[in-house]
């Protein structure tokens, strides 16, 4: 499809998909209130709470002394799965204000312990913790409280992790079953040799996704059994995109390169994604334009926030400062792709976050967006520069701003091989 | 057969300008020369490297080829004081090098060279345009760049004759404008291509700031760059594949 239909055609969706959508964004407010409610009633006599885990959430401030958690949907126990961050939110359409609804109703039972100190705890909190984060379906807990819930919400400025509910400090829990564990992950677990990153590795080759590797990382259950460590949910999150993205870029290494130009374009809670990929040896760049009114924008005042960040064949080696983690979220999505095909590309991924973008989700949703964008149609261009111009029309920020700001729009990266047939630069 | 003395800011020299972009090398060790040439693992900066059997204060060689760890290698020679003398030998039998330094002496344990990344064929390019200025020029317009952008144009303004080395930022610009006056040499052709700041800058770090480099420059062509060292019995040819708008 030439891109510009392409393009006409993504409007048109565009168009549809607004006019359905429910704005029911600020019913979240009436949801916070009640929660108080429904855990009061659901609060036994003694502080000892009986619920269903579907995750864990391990805090980042003040590590290694760590704020180490046990979240649970108390009173709405039937449905713990959805509570539970995946893929499969995308799939089913969830709403920011569903996000921040199901966040919220987790209740976060934590205790303080130290991030080193889990290679050998298998029982108490850390170990009834483990058991939560390593099993394949919610798991029947009971814990009994120190405090009653504050009710709090911690939202994240960094773009990373999902909104967190109230929480309250813990005394103790207890499993109350046998929880199940799938072979490869007791597998990861028992084998205290094993490096972190080839354990990842493993799991997501077994069909593990990168949200169920994350939870066992964050709960210390993979590594070299002096390197176990309770892993802050947030940097784990990063830390298994890049850990899969960097398998994955060396499964296409040497693959043949994808023969056109290709425009992929996604969209969902108010984030567009422009995928385009171009012949050539790998290179990926993120760019961001974050809309005045999105929840990103640090000086809305100033216009169209934009960060950017770039990696040539053999990767980055400084942390991404500008795009945290969505850099890694979203190259995850497009090397799935490119090493599903055995192609590899340059990659250039245009994230446009409009003022639709009120509450942060987690890094989730720039993941499964640029994960679906290669779904159904994409658009063709002759070259990458076409495709550059053709997108930058439908961005917030004009083509000489975004070559400013773009590694790739500005020039793609030649290798000398392609200059080997010895020609004369004059004509 | 290899056996060679050598000052040691000549060998440092030498080893800089390869190890900006490689971790691993052939040397190859002619009667008449010592060469190497690499390219970094992504096909896109190359280096080639000579040094005149003339360069040492006595070289004996027979063709032969060794694979070296550049780092370890460049450790060892660190290692000299300037104006010290590097004393190198090969021992066929073991496959190591012996070097001596002022009665130091290291046993470097040498790499299979079949099993170091293929040395790279040379693109022949015919530039139009050649300018030639003194390394502490390049630094400057390199080092004033890099405040602003990832990546760099060289280009030759023809009618003004004029080289100019630019970085567009985010918000910022940088333009060094060196007209013929201040530069040693200009022959203005077409010639305008976008580069890494990356690449340029481990090569820039190689290159000394007394140095006449050489320019060779076309419009989205890979950029050559030319210097001497070892009082001109060393030459490098730095070779650059450049960022490309139009494909």
């Amino acid at each position: 499809m030439r891109l510009d239909e392409f393009v006409e055609l993504e409007r048109n969706e565009r168009a549809e998909r607004r006019r359905l959508a429910e704005r029911k964004d600020y019913a979240i407010l009436d949801h916070v209130e009640t929660f108080q409610d429904r855990f009061e009633e659901s609060l036994s006599g003694d502080s000892l709470v009986g619920s269903v885990s579907p995750s864990i959430f391990v805090g980042r401030a003040d590590y290694p002394n760590v704020s180490t958690g046990i979240l649970s949907p108390v009173g709405r126990e039937d449905q713990a799965d959805a509570f539970r961050t995946s893929g499969a939110w995308y799939e089913e359409g969830v709403s920011i204000a569903d996000v921040f609804e199901r966040r919220t109703s987790l209740l976060n039972s934590n205790r303080t312990a130290a991030a080193t100190d889990v290679h050998d705890a298998w029982d108490g909190w850390l170990g009834t913790q483990r058991e939560v984060a390593i099993a394949d379906r919610p798991v029947d807990v009971e814990i009994g409280l120190d405090s009653t819930p504050d009710l709090d919400l911690d939202v994240d400025r960094g773009d990373l992790g999902a909104p967190v509910g109230p929480s309250a400090r813990a005394r103790e829990a207890s499993l109350g079953e046998n929880p199940h564990v799938p072979r490869p992950v007791k597998k990861t677990l028992e084998d205290d040799d094993w490096r972190a990153q080839g354990a990842m590795t493993y799991l997501y080759r077994r069909g593990f996704d990168v949200y169920d590797i994350n939870s066992i990382l964050s709960a210390g259950a993979l590594g070299q059994g002096d390197n176990r460590r309770l892993v802050p949910t947030r940097w784990s999150i990063t830390a298994v995109d890049d850990t899969i993205g960097q398998y994955l870029r060396g499964t296409i290494r040497d693959a043949p390169s994808v023969d056109r130009v290709e425009v992929h374009r996604n969209e969902y809670l108010g984030n567009a994604f422009w995928v385009v990929l171009a012949p050539g040896r790998w290179e990926y760049e993120l760019v961001e334009m974050k809309a005045p009114g999105s929840v990103w924008n640090p000086d809305p005042e100033a216009g169209t926030y934009l960060a950017a960040a770039h990696e040539g064949r053999e990767g980055r080696t400084a942390y991404v400062e500008e795009t945290a983690g969505a850099y890694y979220a979203a190259r995850l999505g497009a090397l799935e792709h490119l090493s599903d095909r055995g192609r590899q590309a340059k990659v250039l991924v245009l994230r446009h976050v409009s003022d639709e973008y009120w509450g942060p989700v987690g890094v989730w949703q720039v993941r499964e967006t640029v994960r679906d964008a290669f779904e159904g149609e994409h658009g063709t261009a002759e070259t990458f520069g076409d495709a550059v111009r053709g997108v930058a029309d439908h961005l917030p920020i004009s083509l000489g701003d975004l070559r400013r700001k773009s590694t790739m729009a500005a020039g793609l990266q030649t290798d000398l091989s392609s200059f080997l047939g010895g020609s004369d630069a004059s004509t | 057969m290899f056996k060679a003395i050598v000052s040691a800011s000549t060998l440092q020299d030498a080893l800089e300008s390869v190890s900006v972009l490689v971790d691993e090398c052939k040397i190859r060790l002619n009667e008449e020369e010592l060469a190497i040439r690499a390219v970094d693992p992504a096909n896109v900066g190359m280096v080639d490297l000579s040094l005149e059997a003339a360069a040492f204060e006595s070289y004996e060689a027979d063709g032969g080829v060794i694979g070296v760890n550049l780092a370890r290698l460049q450790d060892i020679a660190g290692m000299a004081n300037s104006g010290d003398l590097v004393h190198l030998e090969l021992d066929e039998e073991t496959r190591k090098l012996h070097i001596e330094i002022d009665g130091l002496s290291y046993t470097l344990a040498l790499i299979d060279p079949d099993s170091i990344r293929q040395e790279p064929d040379i693109p022949e390019l015919d530039l139009p345009a050649e300018i030639v200025l003194e390394g502490a020029q390049i630094d400057r317009g390199i080092t004033a760049a890099d405040m602003v952008s990832d990546h760099i144009r060289l280009r030759v303004d023809e009618a003004a004759e004029a080289f100019s080395i630019e970085a567009e930022g985010d918000t910022d610009d940088v333009d060094l404008n060196l007209e013929r006056d201040d530069l040693i040499d200009l022959t203005a052709g077409p010639a305008d291509s976008l580069f890494s700041l990356d690449y340029l800058k481990d090569m820039n770090k190689a290159i000394p700031k007394d140095a006449e480099v050489v320019v060779e420059l076309g419009e989205e062509f890979p950029v050559k760059l030319h210097y001497s060292f070892a009082e001109g019995m060393g030459n490098v040819t730095f070779m650059l594949a450049p960022r490309i708008q139009s494909e």
